[in-house]
């Protein structure tokens, strides 16, 4: 009986990780098809990691929350709300010659990373302390944090940080990206976390059953406010890149995130009531859907057919998900 | 002892709070600007609410019965421009019905599209809701283009000129008109309170949101309450989307979008629960009040431009952990 229960379990996530495998398969051999000679080329694969890692970053924030049986819809206002602030902090500190760069940079990471995680632990706290739904909150955040940004910048965007800010998200070392590395540090920390510290699994209880969670003695509050801080913490580290990515700071860059990192956090195997999802998952998610977006570029079609596409590939995943869920409870 | 309990009570209840603070928000907006006291201001009021309470209504619905639609901005933006883009392109009709029909009927389609996501494929509401929304806003500009449609048929011309009523400004001149669009939120108050209140329709939506399996094995048939509740939302929102067209002489493929969040607010400011099975039409009537005052006024309480996002988003989280705190009061109280 029990082996057969982590049977199912583990194939449950399996099962999600092989049909991701096999569109990525799927994409690139349409992709042999119509656009041979653009695709695979090293240009294009290095195009494709400078932009997956902002919103990699961030799913893997919403998967935090969604797995604690939550949802965190704030993210793309903390990341810009931090990322305003790493670009004031880098502008008013930098000088003309560029003196001063490091130890404004070191500063300016820091302020985002502890700035986001404050505005999730406020988020996580409303939610914990007050029982109000995740959902409500975070978007209540969001606004927040989105109408922060736009009253420190008062609308315009901000330009012109100093050349080694830059170089976060768009540098290279031997041909390949730093945010690459940040990435893979990011995913390796927070897949440490989420399997191999007691925070982590308590993040998994509270997600699959939170009375039962409250019961066997987990101080749910204490979760949930650090798991939205974890997850702030990961919005502010999206903030860094995305801002010196695109060299400017305002309150509505990314707005198309939020979508965006729900259906890579669906896609991943996450399930939307919590509980469940891995960050394997998530990870090969982030890179296919970054695939398909880099091969619809490359076909010329334009943005909102794109999240016309993500809408359905959204429908498709949850159905993806209700269909495993049957067949998981058939077998057992 | 009794009764003292009970006037105690409710004078402390939700509604009677967002009084408080409407009064209290009036009170200085007219110290700071007398000329806030005007019925200028009640009429500006009036138009600008109308969308807001509208959509609130239809939001409300869907919450009431335990789900969510964050989709109706989107599917309104449809649902506002697909008849005039088929009206420029010589398709169709100069007529009141043909271009409320046509949104009706596109409103129509997307609640079914929500009712099946929701009801019989049994996905989250939030996230079903969403990937409408981005299906519909997503494959509206892709199938018809971003155009602005500025200029009114001449039917739609004509509907705006009619008013209720005209206020002009004895020291201006300026002429306040309300539109008889402004009977529509009206009407539809009064329907859905009656409706919600005395039907069994109602009284299902309300079961359902409180909980599903009980109000099944009461007899409630809950695919179907679910694709009411869902259509209805989209039904109305595509109307009150063609009335934002009559209203504001413009159509676009964006025009609404954002809107949800300010919607979701009003009505849980104004006492409905996200969890399902609460909320009330007079509650959210106050609530869309308090959005509206706030939303238009805060300058005249000398909140610059830049701040008013961040002021909005104070305003809505302070009202969610309000009624929060009053649902824990009134559990508590719950069991003399």
């Amino acid at each position: 009986m029990n082996n057969k229960e982590k049977a199912v379990g583990r194939r449950m996530p399996d099962t999600h990780i092989m049909t991701i495998l096999g569109l990525m398969v799927l994409v690139i051999i349409m992709m042999l098809i119509f656009q041979p000679g653009n695709y695979f080329t090293l240009m294009n694969l290095r195009s494709m990691i400078y932009q997956f890692p902002e919103y990699g970053i961030l799913s893997l924030g919403m998967m935090a929350c969604m797995i604690a049986g939550g949802i965190d819809l704030s993210l793309v206002g903390i990341m810009n709300f931090t990322g305003v602030l790493a670009a004031l902090i880098v502008k008013n500190m930098v000088t003309e010659e560029g003196g001063m760069a490091a130890p404004a940079i070191i500063l300016a990471v820091i302020v985002a990373l502890a700035v986001g995680g404050l505005c999730g632990a406020f988020n996580g706290f409303i939610i914990g302390y007050f029982n109000i739904p995740a959902m409500l909150v975070t978007l209540c955040g969001l606004q927040l944090y989105k109408g922060l940004a736009y009253g420190i910048t008062g609308g315009p965007a901000i330009n012109g940080m100093c050349d080694p800010f830059k170089e976060i998200a768009n540098g290279s070392i031997a041909g390949i990206p730093y945010a690459l590395f940040i990435f893979i540090v990011v995913v390796l920390i927070v897949s440490f976390v989420m399997k191999s510290t007691v925070f982590g699994n308590e993040i998994y209880f509270l997600g699959s059953n939170a009375q039962a969670a409250k019961y066997s003695g987990i101080n749910t509050l204490k979760v949930t406010v650090m798991t939205h801080m974890f997850s702030g913490i990961l919005g502010g580290c999206s903030g860094i890149l995305i801002t010196s990515h695109l060299n400017s700071a305002k309150s509505s860059n990314g707005e198309t995130y939020t979508l965006l990192s729900l259906l890579i956090v669906v896609l991943g195997g996450v399930h939307p009531d919590g509980g469940k999802g891995r960050v394997m998952g998530v990870v090969l998610a982030t890179i296919l859907l970054q695939m398909i977006a880099n091969a619809l570029g490359l076909m010329h079609i334009d943005d909102n057919t794109k999240t016309f596409i993500n809408g359905c590939m959204l429908v498709a995943a949850l159905l993806l998900d209700v269909y495993l869920d049957k067949r998981a409870a058939k077998r057992a | 002892m009794n009764n003292e309990r009970r006037v105690s009570l409710a004078l402390t209840s939700t509604p009677m709070i967002l009084i408080y603070v409407m009064v209290v928000f009036c009170v200085i907006a007219a110290i700071r600007q007398p000329a806030f006291l005007s019925p200028a201001t009640l009429i500006n009021l009036c138009r600008a609410g109308i969308f807001t309470m509208c959509f609130a209504i239809c939001e409300m619905v869907v919450i009431i019965s335990g789900g969510i639609d964050v989709s109706f901005p989107a599917i309104g933006c449809v649902a506002m421009y697909v008849p005039m883009y088929m009206y420029n392109n010589g398709m169709g009709v100069d007529s009141v019905f043909f271009f409320f029909g046509v949104a009706i009927l596109i409103g129509l389609a997307f609640g079914i599209l929500n009712g099946v996501l929701v009801a019989i494929l049994k996905l989250p509401p939030l996230i079903a809701t969403l990937a409408t929304s981005s299906v519909a806003s997503g494959g509206l500009i892709m199938l018809l283009g971003t155009r602005e449609f500025t200029t009114l048929p001449p039917s739609l011309d004509w509907l705006y000129s009619i008013n209720l009523l005209t206020y002009t400004d004895p020291a201006t001149g300026f002429k306040y008109p309300l539109t008889i669009l402004f009977l529509v939120p009206v009407i539809l108050c009064i329907v859905v309170a009656l409706v919600l209140r005395y039907t069994m329709l109602g009284r299902g939506l309300y079961a359902i949101g409180g909980d599903k399996n009980a109000a099944r094995v009461a007899g409630f048939n809950v695919k179907k309450l679910q694709f009411t509740a869902y259509i209805f939302c989209s039904v109305m929102a595509s109307a009150t989307a063609m009335m934002y067209t009559t209203l504001m002489h413009s159509s676009t493929t964006t025009a609404l979008m954002g809107e949800e969040m300010i919607i979701i607010a009003a009505c849980v400011v104004g006492g409905c629960r996200l969890t399902g099975g609460h909320g009330s039409v007079g509650g959210t009537i106050l609530g869309v009040l308090l959005i509206t005052l706030v939303q238009n006024n805060l300058n005249m309480l000398g909140v610059p431009t830049s701040w008013q996002i961040f002021a909005v988003g104070l305003v809505l989280l302070l009202g969610a952990v309000l009624s929060s705190i009053q649902a824990k009061r009134i559990e508590k109280l719950g069991k003399i």
